[in-house]
């Protein structure tokens, strides 16, 4: 692929990856579009492997998704258990991106994976599919996530 | 479970306009342009080395098959020597000659056939 051509598609994929990522890093909007390039860059040294077999965006996610982790395992933050993060206050620096307050604070305490499904099915309109190609991980599971991640968004944010 | 679907569908993360992204975008792409034609050119040439691995393979498959079949050794009267040796392997081995060969085909067909979707795609 040449690179005039991944510009093109960075242009089109650009808001979707961002607003994941932001979604993935509690509304860090710095840290999210510095993982956004990493995940840029690596996809186009990798461009050549692409078949082609799943679309371009979803590709793209997967690769942010596996930056995310990367960046997790490196800098491993505080975590404190669903359960127990009830009435925690937030304290990750956030430019407020996300307009409710309080569904950003329940977010910020989900399992990784549980956030990532949420983000991706809510905030992207991804499928099932797509979520299980970009999450690398069965359909069934991926419904799973779903189910528990609003169980624990409810819990969080007490409707 | 509709109130927290709708929280959610109502109130994604907004990303902020941030024109100078694609600028750096640009300006990485540009920075890591090496990089990406040395794998480039480390992938052509193993896919290369792969097909060229598997289509040697696949003739000599083709070959020892139709030497087993067309001129069988009779064991009794073999003589000494590798080439005899080697006669006479195929001829104790030759009904399952056809499966690595088959497996041979299918690997190369693949090999090539991915390689025309790559393309197909750039």
């Amino acid at each position: 692929m040449t690179r005039e051509r991944f510009i093109e598609y960075v242009r089109v994929e650009q808001e979707p990856l961002r607003r994941f990522l932001l979604a993935l890093c509690n509304g860090n909007a710095s840290l999210a579009d510095d993982l956004a390039q990493d995940a840029l860059m690596r996809a186009y040294v990798a461009s050549g492997s692409f078949l082609g077999l799943s679309k371009f965006s979803t590709w793209l996610l997967r690769i942010a998704y596996n930056c995310y982790i990367d960046h997790c395992r490196r800098f491993v933050p505080d975590k404190v258990p669903v359960e127990q993060a009830l009435d925690v206050p937030s304290v990750e620096a956030s430019d407020a991106s996300f307009r409710y307050e309080g569904l950003y604070q329940a977010l910020e305490r989900l399992p990784e994976k549980e956030k990532a499904a949420i983000a991706l099915f809510y905030f992207e309109d991804r499928s099932i599919k797509e979520i299980a190609t970009i999450l690398d991980m069965p359909q069934g599971t991926v419904k799973y996530l779903l189910s528990t991640g609003r169980t624990h968004l409810k819990q969080l944010i007490r409707l | 479970m509709k109130d927290i679907d709708e929280i959610l569908r109502n109130n994604r993360p907004v990303v902020k306009d941030n024109p100078t992204f694609l600028l750096e975008t640009k300006h990485r792409l540009e920075a890591v342009e090496g990089i990406k034609a040395e794998v480039d050119r480390q992938r052509s040439y193993g896919r290369t080395a792969l097909i060229v691995a598997l289509a040697v393979g696949l003739a000599a498959g083709v070959l020892a098959t139709a030497v087993a079949f067309l001129w069988p050794v009779d064991a009794k009267s073999v003589e000494e020597g590798l080439w005899q040796s080697i006669r006479l392997f195929l001829e104790s081995w030759k009904q399952y000659l056809i499966y690595p060969v088959a497996v041979l085909a299918v690997a190369l067909s693949l090999v090539v056939s991915t390689g025309r979707d790559r393309k197909s795609f750039c």
